[in-house]
């Protein structure tokens, strides 16, 4: 499976390289918005479909119930403070490290959001170190689920409700739906808001 | 994509899974696959088709690799830690 998924990832971005740079052929927005929307809506209904079927997915998430919440606020928590450590390391202004590592993932919106708060440099490493957690998530997912079931959905942060909600679902089963949905949906609210206090906070 | 187009499909799946329950149904694991495939695709082509992105790789590609490493290892370790603590 992983090597289909890295083939693709691969064989996508030198496609989108020659499209945008020398080829022209088509419209970029047409594969990497319209036919990822198409597809993903397609794959969230099958994966609903299969979750509906599926009486002891429902059954387990019955039981989790509310505490799927938790989770979410636990990547909170390890972001941050993986931010700080990293900023300590690397001698990167500390808070805007911090920042960087609140965008959980989601680059579109980090980049643009850091680089307006804490100047274009941090934005630039915002924008990379979130795209990083995307690729990262997606590309190693066979070796992340060894070290917990529930790794992939920490891994994925902002991304488990879109970009990396396919790769769980093939690594993690049916019952990890709605967790990996809400953690992704939580996360994804709450990251401007967190860039935005950080920024306020120095 | 806004967030109600990802949870309407969702919940019509789900809605529909539950009603269709107990019927014989074909396997959709070799669909869903094909469809993966092709989604990962088209992410991968916003990537390269994204040239702010690539222009920034070079430039902050090793400090951005680090803090996501850590970000992602953090975050694992809270929730599995935290795992314990609600009891999932």
């Amino acid at each position: 499976m992983i090597k289909y998924v890295i083939a693709a990832i691969a064989l996508g971005a030198a496609a989108g390289y020659l499209n945008n740079n020398f080829l022209n052929v088509i419209p970029n927005a047409l594969v990497s918005d319209q036919l990822f929307s198409v597809t993903l809506t397609v794959l969230l209904f099958v994966f609903g479909f299969s979750f509906g079927l599926d009486k002891d997915a429902m059954d387990k998430m019955k039981r989790t119930g509310p505490k799927i919440l938790a989770f979410p606020l636990f990547v909170v928590l390890g972001s941050l403070l993986g931010g700080l450590v990293g900023g300590l390391i690397l001698h990167i202004d500390v808070a805007g490290v911090v920042a960087v590592s609140a965008g959980y993932g989601w680059y579109t919106l980090s980049g643009p959001l850091i680089g307006q708060l804490f100047g274009a440099e941090l934005g630039t490493l915002g924008f990379a170190a979130n795209f990083f957690r995307e690729l990262l998530t997606i590309t190693t997912i066979p070796l992340i689920v060894k070290l917990d079931k529930y790794a992939p959905v920490a891994s994925g942060g902002a991304t488990t409700m879109d970009t990396t909600l396919p790769v769980i679902m093939r690594y993690c089963g049916s019952d990890m739906l709605i967790t990996a949905f809400t953690n992704g949906l939580i996360l994804t609210l709450i990251a401007p808001f967190t860039i935005i206090a950080i920024a306020s906070f120095i | 994509m806004t967030l109600l187009s990802l949870i309407v499909p969702l919940a019509v799946g789900i809605l529909l899974g539950y009603l269709l329950r107990n019927r014989k149904l074909v396997k959709l694991d070799k669909v869903s696959l094909a469809v993966i495939v092709i989604l990962i695709f088209s992410l991968g082509f916003g990537i390269g088709s994204n040239n702010e992105l690539l222009n920034a790789l070079p430039k902050v590609g090793f400090n951005a690799l680090i803090i996501s490493v850590l970000t992602i290892l953090f975050s694992i370790a809270f929730v599995k830690a935290g795992r314990r603590m609600v009891k999932t």
